[in-house]
């Protein structure tokens, strides 16, 4: 998996609704027709998609949170951003798919 | 049924019967509901209420044409304050800049624009009115408020082999999401098959179509397209099971487990001016009826696909072999196959070109005004 570009700012589309589920109390991405359950990582990263937080600052934070070092998860966090690239549920400014 | 009933996910609330569109594929029943006998505004807020408290994530607002209601903008709130990813079905005749600006702020989420063609004459003559234009402008108004657009076209014999053309109209639109939807046979597209079934050639191709787009615009535009099932041998997993994860509630307040449940003449459904939404749901002679596994017959009883298909559609057994409790006919193990494949067969043996005055074909019509509740 290549890493995106460290500066990126990526941001849940307009499209996604991130929410707590009323009967699970978890956390699920809504979007049109679809809806994604959220493991407590996808939603760490999900809620740093903000569009104000770089990829690095987010890979950061959560190394930080999850004890890790950034090395070792950005491939993961990356994958996941990957992944809803996918479903069209991120917008990733300046980058082409 | 002593196991508990699972959580439904989505809930297609279909507000009116009425519709300014008359398309012959209509799936709508034959006896559509009359004005007078629809839900009041309030029903429908206890509606959505109760389907969000039962674990509904999306509603989808359908009919007719929803934008038929005077009340849909205070039907979307409702549907926003109670946590529902909403999504307006339409045919975009009646979305005008005020009303999707005030669909904005009641936070309406995706908006579905059907469309009959690429190209305004037989997209009118499909419509049974002049459509088309409006269409194109709607699309504009819908990108232009920030939604997500849907395309919507329903595939028959008559615009099919324009799929190339109809992908191309979806990416100019700005579309993240394009249906592709083969005409499914019931209502007034079951009355219409003789004229609106495909042939097989036309099946085929449309299906390489349909593919090599899927490919070339994965992460820009979702492309679906499923193979029609009377072209294939297995039968599609109607509604992922029978009171699995959908309910449809009608103009006049019928629940049903999917939206052409009406085909099942011998069937009754709870309306919910009687009662709760989830008694229905949990309950109900009708949603029970064919959950799970243990009412299938054989062959869907001891079949390796059982848990995959459900046995098929209930309706479409219920329209082909007179029995909705039997193994949908589609399915290549149905003792019934044989009447859909020879409909099929003998299909293909007309080489006339598509004749949208052909005689036979059934423009839908609305329920008089006068007319009471079904």
């Amino acid at each position: 998996m290549q890493l995106p570009p460290s500066d990126i700012h990526p941001k849940l589309s307009s499209r996604a609704r991130l929410q707590t589920d009323k009967v699970t109390g978890k956390p699920v991405l809504l979007y049109p027709e679809g809806v994604l359950m959220l493991n407590p990582t996808g939603h760490a990263i999900a809620q740093l998609c903000t569009g104000e937080v770089t990829f690095q600052e987010m890979v950061d934070k959560l190394a930080a949170r999850y004890k890790k070092t950034s090395q070792e998860i950005s491939p993961q966090v990356a994958e996941y951003l990957h992944r809803l690239r996918e479903r069209n549920l991120l917008e990733m400014p300046g980058t082409t798919q | 049924m002593n196991r508990p009933a699972p959580r439904p996910f989505s809930l297609l609330a279909e507000i009116t019967h009425r519709c300014p569109l008359h398309c012959p594929y209509c799936s709508n029943p034959l006896e559509l509901a009359a004005q007078a006998g629809e839900l009041t505004t309030d029903e429908w807020r206890r509606v959505l209420n109760e389907a969000a408290e039962l674990g509904v994530l999306h509603v989808g607002f359908s009919g007719g044409e929803p934008l038929q209601r005077s009340d849909l903008v205070q039907l979307v709130a409702a549907a926003r304050a109670a946590g529902l990813y909403s999504n307006l079905i339409t045919s975009s005749l009646g979305l005008s800049r005020r009303r999707i600006e005030e669909l904005k702020r009641a936070g309406l989420d995706s908006i579905q624009v059907s469309f009959q063609s690429d190209e305004e004459t037989l997209a009118d003559r499909i419509a049974g009115t002049s459509a088309h234009a409006n269409k194109l402008q709607a699309a504009q108004l819908v990108r232009e408020f920030g939604f997500p657009l849907t395309m919507n076209v329903v595939l028959h014999r008559g615009n099919i082999g324009r799929l190339e053309r109809i992908i191309a109209l979806a990416e100019t639109l700005g579309a993240e999401r394009l249906e592709l939807a083969n005409t499914q046979y019931y209502g007034w597209a079951f009355k219409n098959r003789g004229t609106l079934l495909p042939s097989r050639s036309q099946i085929e191709h449309a299906t390489q179509v349909a593919s090599a787009a899927k490919q070339r615009l994965l992460g820009r535009m979702e492309v679906l397209f499923v193979v029609p099932d009377y072209y294939s041998d297995r039968p599609k997993p109607c509604m992922h099971g029978w009171g699995q994860k959908h309910l449809t509630v009608n103009p006049i307040g019928e629940v049903l487990p999917c939206p052409t449940a009406h085909e099942i003449k011998s069937m009754r459904f709870d309306i919910v001016r009687e009662k709760s939404l989830a008694w229905i749901w949990r309950e109900s002679d009708a949603f029970n009826r064919f959950r799970g596994t243990e009412w299938m017959p054989e062959p869907c009883h001891s079949c390796e696909f059982r848990e995959m298909d459900f046995g098929g559609c209930r309706c479409q057994a219920a329209l082909i072999a007179g029995d909705a409790a039997v193994t949908d006919p589609a399915c290549q193990f149905s003792p019934n196959r044989q009447t859909l494949t020879e409909f099929v067969e003998a299909s293909q043996k007309g080489t006339a070109p598509f004749s949208l005055d052909a005689d036979g074909l059934t423009f839908r019509q609305n329920a008089r005004k006068d007319d009471g509740a079904q």
